[in-house]
């Protein structure tokens, strides 16, 4: 069962670096972004049967942090591509290339 | 059989962890465009915790996983949103690529004398550590390192992240007043229902990282980037710090932690003990509470860092 775990873990490591050509390629800078978001959704599952199939319970906290902590960095992302919410700091062309 | 498979399994997989750890590397101080390069950033950062996962060393993962994932990304997109649109990059001035390729060799030389000189067997202090154990007040070895045996250096590391926070604050212009801030901002409602959902479970998770380093990976500095993540959601969620708290009691939280360390360092010595030197029965307790004030300390110290500005006390004073 542990080389089972393992072999879906390299799997989805495969996954990820396909996934690094829509953040090499965009166009867009939310195909960018949205690429490195599902690369943290990767990385908490390859924590988890990480976790399983070496018997490191402490990948779980990683894993745990990971998915907590992910929604912080699309905040600021969303602040910078939709400043309608901040006017304090509107620039032009900040959402060029979102459109 | 199992066994093997599983070794081939864990090989080919730190294989492609390096591969990606290189290209990710590479690509992002390649970009061009600064967008691209953080988000290659970010992505570097999620692959370097689980290379330090394989590494066996979940505490620098558990760290790696709280600032990168929390702190990183929205300080780099932040500052990308701040910076002038209009700056057109000059092209740099390349140097003679034949110098670079020479001090590319020597430095890739010397590290490899380096590398190569390095023991084949090394035990370093582990066994020193672990004999150790029983006198430090926890169980795990990470912590009793950081809190115990080398507690000065953790205690001046506290110092330079208050004297980071210091420069960082004579250096920027104080911010605008509360109020303005408050009229300019309309944030939605969805923003604000995310807001009251996470700031609660990333505290309970901090709590909980802080207490389980007393046995487990985690402790002060995971915790204390996990409340720092939570602040840096609030600045994101447009909250700001009320006036008549960001006198004296945010200078009061963010030196609790250095104040605390110090106040048991010193308060061992009137029972004959040396400096840190703490009693083997407290040792424990005093430690969890060192522990819990620079938590504290840390999260509100990197929250202010990421904010970059002296928070206004109002128009009231």
């Amino acid at each position: 069962m542990d080389s089972f775990f393992i072999t879906v873990a390299c799997l989805l490591l495969l996954t990820l670096m396909a996934g690094l050509w829509r953040v090499l390629r965009g166009p867009t800078a939310v195909d960018r972004m949205m690429a490195a978001q599902l690369f943290g959704t990767t990385a908490v599952a390859i924590l988890l049967l990480l976790a399983e199939a070496l018997g490191q319970p402490a990948m779980r906290n990683v894993a745990l942090v990971f998915a907590l902590l992910a929604v912080v960095t699309v905040m600021a992302f969303v602040h910078r591509a939709w400043p309608g919410d901040e006017p304090r700091h509107q620039q032009r062309g900040r959402h060029d290339d979102v459109e | 059989m199992g066994a093997a498979m599983t070794e081939a399994g864990l090989f080919l997989l730190d294989l492609l962890l390096v591969l990606t750890l290189l290209c990710l590397a590479w690509w992002s101080l390649a970009a061009t465009d600064l967008f691209k390069g953080i988000v290659l950033f970010i992505a570097f950062g999620l692959v370097l915790a689980l290379a330090w996962v394989r590494l066996d060393a979940p505490d620098v993962a558990l760290a790696e996983a709280a600032i990168g994932a929390g702190l990183t990304g929205a300080l780099l997109l932040t500052t990308l949103s701040k910076l002038a649109s209009s700056i057109d990059n000059p092209p740099a001035k390349r140097s003679s690529p034949v110098l670079l390729w020479v001090l590319l060799v020597m430095l890739a030389a010397v590290l490899g004398y380096a590398i190569m000189s390095l023991p084949q067997q090394a035990q370093g202090l582990a066994d020193t550590v672990a004999s150790q154990m029983g006198n430090s007040g926890v169980e795990h070895p990470v912590t009793a390192v950081l809190l115990n045996f080398r507690g000065y250096d953790t205690l001046l590391e506290m110092a330079v992240l208050l004297l980071a926070l210091i420069a960082a604050w004579s250096l920027a212009p104080r911010a605008a007043t509360s109020c303005e801030m408050d009229e300019a901002l309309t944030v939605s409602p969805i923003v604000l229902a995310l807001f009251r959902m996470l700031i609660p479970l990333m505290i309970l998770v901090a709590a909980y990282l802080l207490w389980v380093g007393a046995h487990a990976p985690g402790g002060a500095f995971q915790a204390g980037s996990v409340l720092a993540a939570a602040g840096v959601l609030a600045l994101l969620c447009g909250k700001r710090l009320e006036g008549r708290l960001a006198g004296w009691p945010l200078r009061l939280g963010l030196v609790l932690g250095t104040a605390m360390f110090v106040a048991v360092a010193a308060a061992v010595m009137v029972g004959g003990a040396h400096l840190l030197q703490y009693p083997l029965a407290s040792a424990g307790k005093l430690i969890l509470l060192i522990e819990a004030a620079a938590t504290f300390s840390i999260g509100l110290t990197l929250a202010m860092l990421f904010s970059g500005q002296r928070p206004s006390r109002g128009p009231a004073s």
